[in-house]
């Protein structure tokens, strides 16, 4: 099976052959879909290599190499283009475009050209016990107060109030963070909006309710894995729509779904509608095949994308015309974050790269775990956030 | 090889490389100068091309531009330099890391040495201990971290630590996320770490405890010292002397060095991130920026051998070897 | 030297009072700290194995037991059958990096540290000053030039970038040529006589005559070898390039984890070496002294 490796990598790179990268999935069996996708099609052998661990660095790296992908799936960063490694999709994508969202499309075109295709639309929410929320007394929160509190009560010796990550819970949640406090790190001119009273107590919030002892503050398991929450560790924990069929199963119908609660008064509440695109590597050997099969797989093959969907975790279809015929997502707690997804959602800005995130998070970090002040910690990053702007829009 | 047959072999070794030119004459040189390239050629070349060539190529980099890219890009001069320099990331990680190899340093060897005495003076089941105390050396640092970070220290109430401060009614500690109180992450950095390592300079102690003479003992015990610490002060740790030298010094290097189980219990952190860590996630990482990392790579590079020269010469590691 | 410690001899004056109150007391102290010693330095293998054979259940029970409910012996089969866990791939990955990067160290590493010690040549002491730099740059902090170097001759996620870069270890060549210098130059001298060459002296005479120390540097080159993780992880971009080390690290970090996966896939890369500890530890204790000693 190519993603054992019984592939050396050194995949010979005739025109009929390609390279396909994933990140690594948590839902049993989407490796397996994957492979059966990659086989079914006849115009060239492609080869699914599946990425477990650091897909952001191994991706970058992988690029530069000899056996980088041909296509693979990411989030689209101003960086990318920039470098000229994405190839433009228009020719392929123009016939369908009317059927995907506009907040997809929006997503992943940077000055009228469009460089990626959305596959999955995963938002992230919270999700919380209904029995364990009523033995306390607590409602689902609509602001961060309201979360502290209720958090507050929510906790005894077994389990506490929330999870939100352990290593990760600043680095992967900066855009939803800043969006409840009616922000962002970089303004839609932009400006880096890191000094702004705005930032400054989200980042404040965050660390009354970081150091308030009913967070739980490491796991085994990431905020990306439902471990916690069923293991009873906890009664909220931040996590997808893909974490809700191994939510049902443990859980029945007594958990509910919430947005991630409002900070301040320019504050909303927050749905991060994330999810993967995917790509195709404008330095790759074989780009007119890499099209062609991107094309087939991802706007022709409707049935595999809801197969892709929704037959392992839970996923939105971005395709209008696939996801009205999702009728899992239309019942229960699915259609309920359905519902709170168009309702709250939103999404990536390509402008934030990975240089500005590294330098966020570790303000976030020195700011939430170590008190630092926040004005001074944020200071060193709007430093970088600006330089960076400046290196990109000049 | 005995200790006897390495002092005889090697003025013979001298005394008939210093006859040999004299007997055979010219066509000798050529034909030894062949054979000279025969055997260090191949390693030469290797070590040219894997080792010379990348410094060189990072040393240019480091005056360019390179970002998502290996080839120099555009050039800047040092603005790489100035950059890291000034970075108080990347500053932070080198101060980290020096109190990190100021701890870990003694620590480890404090610990190898006690061990090494109770095991050098063990009379029954002495090769039991040594095999035990040594086994986690052939451990990897992965696998350590990860016992530590999935185990013991995993932060919630099924973890081996946690289950045991329980019983004494305390909460779960979030052992590697600091929350501005006690840095609880450092006891588990520390602790793996000396498990990993201890085993292998408790090793080199014990060898070098094994070639102290008896006899310096018994001279000791006939001049009045007492067995135990005066005999220790006096007789012990001066023979040890070139075994410290050499488990301080490594010790140090790998100190500095430290990635394997930072990267694995931590990830990219601000609050405990070595140099090596940062400069991999700088130009490895998603920001793929081959010339800030070259430029840091070549600081450390630079600040790792002052450190050790300077160590050395303080602990007289040549002199140790005469 | 450091050999003898496979004889442990008796320390003389600390032994004359055995006998004595004192020196009851204090040997039970003694044994009293090396057992609680041992207990913990075996307590990391023992959770290993207790949460490589529970069920994900006894892992994550909220009443810690020592004892796991059950052995779950079909975990292994199932570590080795997940189509996401490369595990097979990543043990002969490892395995062959560590026997090739150790053979081809050995070879010329003594090569060059023979022709270091014994070959008179008048610019040698120049040769042997630029391997001894290279002892000087600790290799950790080459490895962003080094990747450069690797990607540019396309080697990333390849075995050629995996093993060649690693056959080169001045360290190696260095402990040989001291080595070397020591080796009993009666023996080469009547080899010569007999009208051996230099290639022909060091393949009969000084090779077959050190055997015991070309074991040594291999047992640690081995384990090095196969315990290393920075270089892995920088060249093997895509699974079907990991080692061990690279493939249990994105475990630890991956998007879900199954803990008794993990921790036998842990059990299963670290049982090589226990080998080559219960089979290999003479020689394994002396390459650590050689190391430590003349490095």
């Amino acid at each position: 099976m190519a993603a054992c490796g019984s592939n050396s990598g050194r995949a010979s790179s005739g025109a009929g052959s390609l390279q396909q990268w994933y990140h690594q999935y948590g839902e049993k069996g989407t490796q397996q879909a994957a492979l059966k996708f990659a086989k079914a099609y006849k115009d060239a052998a492609v080869t699914v290599q599946w990425v477990p661990g650091d897909y952001g660095s191994k991706l970058a790296s992988g690029l530069l190499s000899s056996s980088a992908p041909d296509v693979f799936e990411d989030q689209l960063n101003i960086e990318l283009i920039k470098t000229g490694q994405l190839a433009p999709l228009d020719d392929i994508f123009a016939s369908v475009k009317d059927d995907f969202t506009d907040a997809d499309v929006k997503l992943n075109t940077y000055e009228g050209k469009i460089y990626g295709i959305k596959m999955i639309d995963d938002p992230q929410f919270l999700y919380y016990r209904k029995s364990m929320f009523q033995k306390a007394g607590v409602q689902p929160p609509t602001t961060f107060d309201e979360l502290i509190a209720g958090a507050k009560k929510l906790t005894n010796s077994k389990t506490k109030g929330v999870y939100f990550g352990s290593q990760n819970f600043v680095v992967d949640h900066i855009a939803p963070y800043l969006a409840a406090a009616g922000t962002s790190v970089v303004s839609a001119d932009h400006k880096s909006n890191l000094l702004t009273p705005e930032v400054i107590a989200a980042f404040t919030k965050l660390r009354e309710l970081y150091t308030s002892g009913s967070v739980l503050q490491s796991a085994p398991t990431e905020w990306t894995d439902p471990s916690a929450f069923i293991q009873e560790l906890v009664a909220i924990q931040w996590c997808g729509l893909w974490a809700l069929p191994q939510i049902k199963q443990a859980f029945g119908d007594d958990f509910g779904v919430m947005a991630i609660p409002s900070i301040g008064a320019q504050g909303k509440q927050v749905v991060y509608n994330g999810g993967w695109s995917t790509f195709v590597n404008a330095k790759g050997k074989n780009v007119d095949a890499a099209k062609k099969f991107v094309k087939w797989l991802w706007i022709d093959q409707t049935q595999y994308q809801e197969e892709w969907s929704l037959d392992y975790g839970f996923h939105i279809p971005p395709r209008k015309s696939v996801a009205t015929k999702a009728t899992k997502l239309q019942t229960g707690q699915a259609a309920d974050a359905v519902k709170l997804a168009g309702q709250f959602g939103i999404v990536d800005d390509i402008a934030f790269t990975p240089k500005m995130a590294t330098a966020v998070s570790d303000a976030g970090n020195k700011i939430l775990r170590s008190g630092a002040d926040p004005k001074a910690a944020l200071g060193t990053a709007d430093g970088i956030v600006q330089s960076e702007l400046k290196r990109l829009f000049g | 090889m005995s200790e006897t047959q390495t002092s005889t072999v090697a003025p013979a070794a001298r005394s008939a490389a210093r006859k040999a030119p004299v007997r055979r004459k010219n066509r000798q040189v050529r034909g030894r100068t062949g054979a000279f390239w025969l055997f260090v050629g191949p390693f030469l070349v290797g070590l040219a091309i894997f080792i010379y060539v990348p410094i060189v190529w990072s040393l240019v980099l480091s005056f360019f531009r390179a970002q998502n890219t290996v080839v120099p890009d555009v050039f800047v001069g040092i603005k790489n330099y100035v950059d890291m320099l000034t970075d108080s990331a990347f500053l932070s990680s080198l101060g980290t890391f020096t109190l990190f190899a100021i701890f870990i340093v003694p620590t480890t060897y404090l610990l190898a040495l006690g061990l090494a005495v109770l095991i050098n003076r063990a009379r029954f089941a002495r090769t039991f201990f040594r095999s035990v105390i040594f086994i986690p050396a052939a451990c990897s640092y992965v696998v350590g971290s990860l016992v530590w970070k999935l185990s013991i220290f995993n932060g919630v109430r099924f973890g081996l630590a946690n289950t045991l401060i329980a019983t004494f009614g305390a909460d779960p500690i979030p052992w590697l996320s600091a929350t501005g109180g006690f840095p609880w992450y450092w006891p588990v950095i520390v602790t793996a770490r000396l498990w990993l390592q201890v085993g292998f300079y408790m090793i080199l102690l014990l060898a070098g405890l094994q070639q102290i003479p008896s006899n310096l003992y018994e001279a000791a015990y006939v001049d009045g010292a007492k067995p135990g610490w005066q005999t220790f002060v006096n007789v012990t740790l001066p023979g040890l002397r070139t075994a410290t030298v050499a488990v301080l010094i490594l010790n140090l290097i790998n100190a500095y060095q430290a990635f394997d189980e930072f990267y694995n219990l931590l990830g990219n952190v601000p609050y405990a991130r070595p140099p090596l860590v940062y400069l991999y996630y700088t130009a490895l990482g998603a920001s793929q920026d081959y010339g800030h990392g070259s430029a840091g790579a070549l600081i450390l590079a630079v600040l790792i051998a002052v450190v050790t020269i300077f160590q050395a010469r303080v602990l007289g590691f040549g002199r140790a070897s005469d | 030297m450091a050999f003898s410690l496979l004889a442990p001899k008796p320390v003389g004056a600390v032994g004359g009072q055995s006998g004595s109150v004192r020196g009851v007391l204090g040997t039970v102290l003694r044994y009293t700290v090396l057992v609680i010693a041992a207990v913990l330095f075996l307590l990391p293998y023992y959770l290993i194995l207790r949460n490589g054979l529970s069920s994900e259940h006894d892992i994550t029970s909220p009443n810690w037991t020592f004892f796991p409910s059950s052995l779950h012996w079909e975990n292994l089969g199932e570590l080795f059958s997940d189509p996401s866990v490369p595990m097979g791939h990543a043990l002969l990955n490892s395995g062959l990096i560590a026997v090739v990067q150790t053979a081809g160290q050995l070879l010329l590493g003594s090569m060059a540290g023979y022709g270091l010690a014994r070959i008179p040549y008048k610019h040698a002491n120049k040769v042997f000053y630029s391997v001894l730099v290279t002892l000087m740059i600790p290799s950790a902090v080459t490895f962003v030039p080094s990747f450069v170097l690797v990607s540019s001759l396309g080697w990333v996620s390849d075995l050629r970038g995996l093993i060649i870069p690693g056959l080169f270890s001045g360290f190696v060549a260095f402990l040989f040529r001291q080595f070397f210098l020591n080796f009993p130059v009666e023996l080469e001298d009547a080899a010569r006589v007999d009208g051996l060459s230099y290639w022909g002296t060091f393949w009969r005479i000084v090779f077959p005559n050190s055997l015991q120390f070309y074991a040594a540097i291999a047992v640690i080159t081995f384990i090095a070898a196969w315990n290393s993780f920075l270089w892995p992880l920088v060249i093997g971009q895509d699974p079907s390039s990991w080692t061990v080390q690279v493939a249990l690290s994105s475990f630890i970090t991956a998007q879900t984890i199954n803990l008794h996966e993990v921790f036998l896939g842990a059990a299963v890369s670290i049982l090589p070496l226990v080998l080559v500890f219960l089979f290999l530890q003479r020689y394994l204790v002396e390459g650590v002294a050689q190391t430590g000693i003349k490095g």
